[in-house]
């Protein structure tokens, strides 16, 4: 398969990369369970932790009085808020009912969904957590033949199942200011099934504006017609730049364009596993009939159609996190570290030594920051953000923690 | 000898067959599917839904508490990602005497049969199961290209085991519904057995997936599940889900049960952590009732018994056959179209099951409510079924 050859471009899906894809296996559940795997724990069934509980119940137990700062995941630390809540407990005698009996039934999801991005019905597709979105599009639009093109570092669940599969993708490394290289994947677009373009990114919580990725967008249509492009908007609701816009009039308008969106991340709802993607009709055709059906339970219905009807509680949130953001990159900065432009509830940060180092140093004290994310996990860290009173508690323990090796003023 | 041509459906023409079946009960997926039939207008008011085979009552209390504790403290846990579904298999491992290395969880049953057929099945490894059966495995199957076998029910609805098991050979999966949907018979727990162990020595290479979603309606005293076959061999698996007795079916958990290696293959395909489709609050209420004494079950399954009864004897008794029913749903012959008495019950307020080729003409599904909700029910039947129609029967 001709490649360019460059060395940030590696093409995976040959038999030498069979240890990674073991390395893979193991990572690719969801964060928790990425977070877990690398303490060493297995990632396998019934090793888990209490529903709800995050991942983390295999770790010794937490001493009296102490309480862990889950700051791993990228997650709402206040959770979905009163009115999804107060509409859960108001479905729960539709609990005996198919989410397609229920009432509201997931048709109302669907319609409410698309009513906010000015779509029909038919131009969404729901998915169990945007992850079944994800691993839907990586079966129906790339194969052996049609590569996946996405970022290094980025989201990993497209790249861990196309892998799987054998489907051939090219990791393009972001650029010097940790965004998305999309003059990069450019570069190696040309017949390739699936573009992932998540954006924000996560790890490196970098955003594109949308006259980059409009402009993106055309040149890849202009290369390769074929080729589909998934743009990621997981943490849409914490963008603040203002180049920023979301593309979702630019999938409805442009055929082979879709959008994912979670309500795992702003709305508070990770562990209700609701995601849904919106484009034509005839893109996000394949999706629909991959889905599994009626994957949504008719709680996750309710809470999410309350969610979307609550719009002043998203508001709040990203104030909420702007803030809690502000602060924690001043205090990291203050510490000789440099994080890059966070758009997302995380920060990914040059802390001039191992995420390793500073994880395990963080976890003693009941402090859990992100996993590796290679090729960067030799100087930086992804680190979520709590609420602010966890922030000043976690911050505290970073002092004490890089303290010791950070030369003052640098981080590279 | 019956031979396969006879029996042995060619995967376009069953393909076909299945599609028209399938009626996924799914908003989303009709819109895409404009060939479905349309929802028929509902009247205002409420409606009995004998649709779906649901536990009318829905989850016991111990489930409903379960779940507004998982909110945790400040309401803030939905917030969190799963961490890992060990508590509700370790509680189901102990309930069936195996080991948590014997279960996976699904998304409902649905995510089992799906995974299932996307591994056990091929383009030159077709999927087998009954016409009619629960479609899910033959719908994706078919989706996927893979090629389908359909096999005729005998004469009184039962599973044809010698069509099945001679349909079997060289095929890659063979989906066993017992009690089966929609038909509601049941075959004993001895001659599954024979039957499985017959389809192991003349096909070795194929899986069987026993889907045991009905299991706790059963009253036939040659009942057993097939786990402790499924456990000791690779190639049988038994599925089940909280939809149907324990009344979760709005919250969608369900699983599989069987060899540590088939297991592992089904929690490989969709993700090693087996948790990513799976909602926070449906494993804290599935762990809730796996915890309850078997007295719930005993008890929804004596109501659902009762009703059953009831509504049995109300259609014999007015000379409409159902078939023998071992579950909580029954499949009539009221000898016109499903489509014609759907529709005039739905205008009445009750709301009976889509069509289930290829017994649409003649034959309907019916889920048991309660039996208050029966005898309403059965009312607006004689109403609709009283009404001239002979030209229709059968």
């Amino acid at each position: 398969m001709p490649v360019s050859r460059r060395g940030f471009l590696s093409l995976v899906g040959s038999g030498a990369s069979r240890s990674e894809v073991g390395a893979l296996l193991a990572a690719r559940g969801h964060e928790a369970y990425q977070a877990a795997a690398q303490q060493g724990q297995q990632a396998g069934q019934g090793q888990g932790g209490r529903a709800g509980g995050g991942g983390r119940a295999a770790r010794p137990p937490l001493p009296e009085g102490v309480e862990e700062i889950k700051i791993s995941s990228n997650e709402n630390p206040l959770g979905p808020g009163k009115t999804v809540l107060d509409a859960i407990i108001g479905q729960f005698d539709e609990a005996g009912r198919y989410p397609f009996n229920s009432n509201p039934g997931e048709g109302k999801l669907v319609e409410t969904i698309a009513a906010l991005h000015k779509a029909k019905p038919e131009n969404v597709v729901l998915g169990a957590g945007s992850q079944e979105i994800l691993k839907t599009a990586i079966r129906g639009f790339t194969t052996p033949f049609r590569p996946l093109v996405t970022g290094a570092p980025t989201f990993e669940n497209c790249t861990g199942l196309a892998r799987r599969m054998g489907h051939p993708v090219f990791e393009v490394k972001v650029d010097s200011q940790f965004k998305i290289n999309l003059e990069d994947m450019l570069a190696v677009v040309r017949g390739a099934g699936l573009v992932f373009l998540n954006n924000p990114n996560n790890p490196t919580a970098t955003v594109h504006g949308l006259k980059t990725v409009t402009d993106f967008v055309e040149r890849v249509r202009r290369i390769s017609p074929d080729t589909v492009i998934l743009i990621d908007e997981a943490y849409h609701e914490y963008v603040t730049d203002p180049d920023y816009a979301t593309a979702m009039p630019l999938a409805l308008s442009t055929p082979n364009v879709f959008v994912a969106r979670t309500f795992s991340k702003a709305y508070g709802m990770a562990g209700m596993r609701i995601g849904y993607a919106v484009g034509q009709v005839d893109t996000v055709k394949p999706l629909a009939r991959l889905r599994m059906p009626y994957g949504i339970s008719v709680l996750g219905v309710a809470a999410g159609i309350a969610a979307l009807n609550d719009p002043k509680h998203i508001e709040a949130e990203r104030a909420r996190n702007t803030e809690v953001r502000k602060f924690t990159v001043k205090a990291l900065e203050d510490l000789g570290c440099k994080p890059t432009v966070s758009n997302g509830n995380f920060l990914f940060v040059d802390i001039g030594r191992p995420a390793r180092v500073m994880r395990d140093a963080c976890a003693k004290s009941y402090v859990q920051i992100g996993r590796d994310f290679p090729p960067f996990e030799g100087s930086h860290a992804r680190i979520s953000l709590g609420t602010m009173a966890e922030m000043q508690k976690a911050v505290a323990v970073f002092r004490d923690v890089l303290r010791p090796v950070m030369p003052a003023g640098g981080g590279r | 000898m019956l031979t396969r041509r006879k029996f042995v459906q060619a995967a376009g023409v069953a393909g076909a067959a299945w599609i028209g079946a399938r009626g996924r009960e799914n908003a989303v997926w009709n819109l895409l599917e404009p060939g479905l039939e349309a929802q028929a207008a509902a009247p205002a008011g409420p409606i009995i839904p004998l649709s779906s085979n649901e536990n009318p009552l829905g989850p016991p209390k111990a489930v409903i508490d379960a779940i507004q504790k998982a909110f945790g403290p400040a309401g803030a846990a939905p917030g969190r990602y799963s961490g890992g579904a060990g508590p509700l298999i370790e509680a189901l491992a102990k309930q069936h005497g195996v080991q948590p290395a014997n279960i996976v969880l699904g998304c409902g049953s649905t995510q089992i049969l799906r995974s299932a057929t996307h591994l056990f099945t091929a383009r030159t490894k077709a999927m087998v199961g009954t016409i009619p059966t629960y479609e899910e495995c033959a719908g994706y199957a078919d989706m996927m290209g893979n090629p389908v076998r359909a096999i005729p029910l005998d004469s009184e609805f039962n599973v044809d085991l010698d069509r099945m098991a001679d349909a079997a050979r060289g095929s890659g999966l063979v989906f066993f519904c017992n009690p089966n949907n929609p038909v509601a018979t049941y075959v004993g727990a001895s001659a599954t057995r024979d039957f499985l162990a017959r389809v192991n020595r003349i096909s070795p290479e194929t899986t069987i997936l026993v889907d045991e979603a009905y299991f706790d309606y059963v009253t036939n005293p040659d009942h057993a599940t097939h786990i402790p076959a499924a456990v000791e061999d690779p190639r049988i698996l038994v599925a089940r889900t909280f939809s149907k007795a324990y009344g979760m079916a709005g919250l969608r958990m369900g699983y599989a049960v069987g060899h540590v290696d088939t297991i592992k293959k089904m929690a490989d395909f969709d993700g090693g952590s087996g948790t990513s489709s799976l909602n926070v609050l449906a494993m804290a209420g599935g762990l809730a009732a796996v915890q309850m004494d078997g007295s719930f079950v005993k008890g929804e399954r004596d109501r659902n018994t009762a009703a059953r009864d009831f509504t049995m004897k109300w259609f014999a008794d007015r000379g409409m056959k159902p078939t023998a029913s071992q579950a909580n749903f029954m499949f009539i012959n009221i000898g016109r179209p499903a489509k014609e008495f759907r529709e005039a019950c739905l205008a009445k307020g009750v709301r009976v099951a889509r069509d289930f080729p290829p017994f649409e003409k003649t034959h309907c599904r019916i889920s048991i409510g309660t039996m208050d909700e029966m005898q309403k029910a059965t009312k607006v039947f004689g109403e609709v079924l009283g009404k001239a129609s002979a030209t229709h029967a059968a």
